[in-house]
């Protein structure tokens, strides 16, 4: 359990850092998507193991995809080898980010006292349970949260429409 | 089993990684890629939290994943639409030369 925690773990880590931090697009998305299914296996060693599916089929199939089609619809992928990639004060970035990391996240994590077990060692797979939760007490939310994605793929297919070409669809 | 704590750590770093990526590049893309990397930080904790909890059985905290990834699902896709929208209008992806505003 430890050994696979670790592996999968480190894997997350590092195909973060190398998605934030290379120069090629592409390569960036790739190891984003690396880095979406190592923390579909955490979801398994919890023993989530439909969120598990879930991250797999929303953020590799549809988010990366999404990525990937943006890069293609905008600019030259590789970027200019002499061109800087940081933003200007990026060093006050890394600041910013390393203070959050060291003096916010880190002690609330280690002065608190947490559970070393859990306290129910197994359980049974969630699956028919979730899906009675969603239909039954939050079935509302799932309403709402269609409407969003509804709202949400309506407003992005506005917003990335291309205000010439509609306005030459008027008139034809 | 692996301690709560362990994970919480993972996911402080996976958050910081992410929160890197928003304040030092300059690219829109990887700054989207940078939040996605923080939101995910933040549902692995929900899970974490869910299964070491008094009441997995409930399923609150997956539940709630369920809704974080949707929402952001539709962030991704109103967030890479504006990029390609700002894009159109700069001609280029650079968040450095979006400056109408300053100016």
């Amino acid at each position: 359990m430890i050994i696979a925690f670790s592996i999968l773990s480190v894997i997350a880590v590092i195909s973060a850092l190398l998605a934030v931090r290379l120069r090629n697009l592409v390569h960036a998305t790739l190891t984003l998507m690396a880095f979406f299914v190592a923390l579909a296996g955490l979801f398994i060693l919890l023993m989530a193991e439909f969120l598990a599916a879930v991250q797999i089929l929303v953020y590799v199939g549809a988010v990366g995809i999404l990525i990937l089609f943006a890069i293609m619809l905008t600019q030259q992928v590789t970027g200019n080898v002499k061109e800087h990639i940081e933003a200007h004060g990026a060093l006050w970035g890394l600041a910013g980010a390393t203070a959050v990391l060291l003096t916010l996240l880190l002690p609330a994590i280690l002065k608190t006292a947490l559970p070393l077990q859990p306290v129910v060692e197994t359980i049974d797979p969630s699956v028919r349970a979730l899906g009675l939760n969603l239909m039954s007490p939050y079935a509302i939310a799932l309403q709402v949260i269609a409407l969003l994605l509804t709202a949400a793929l309506l407003g992005a297919v506005v917003i990335a429409i291309s205000p010439e070409k509609s306005e030459e669809e008027k008139k034809s | 089993m692996v301690p709560l704590h362990y994970y919480l750590v993972v996911s402080a770093i996976l958050f910081f990684v992410g929160l890197l990526g928003v304040l030092t590049r300059r690219h829109a893309i990887i700054v989207l890629i940078g939040v996605e990397i923080m939101l995910n930080a933040a549902n692995l904790n929900f899970i974490a939290f869910w299964r070491f909890g008094p009441n997995p059985d409930l399923l609150l905290g997956q539940l709630f994943t369920l809704f974080s990834i949707a929402i952001a699902g539709a962030e991704a896709a109103v967030g890479l639409a504006l990029v390609i929208a700002v894009y159109r209008f700069y001609k280029t992806p650079d968040l450095e030369k979006m400056t109408s505003l300053h100016e």
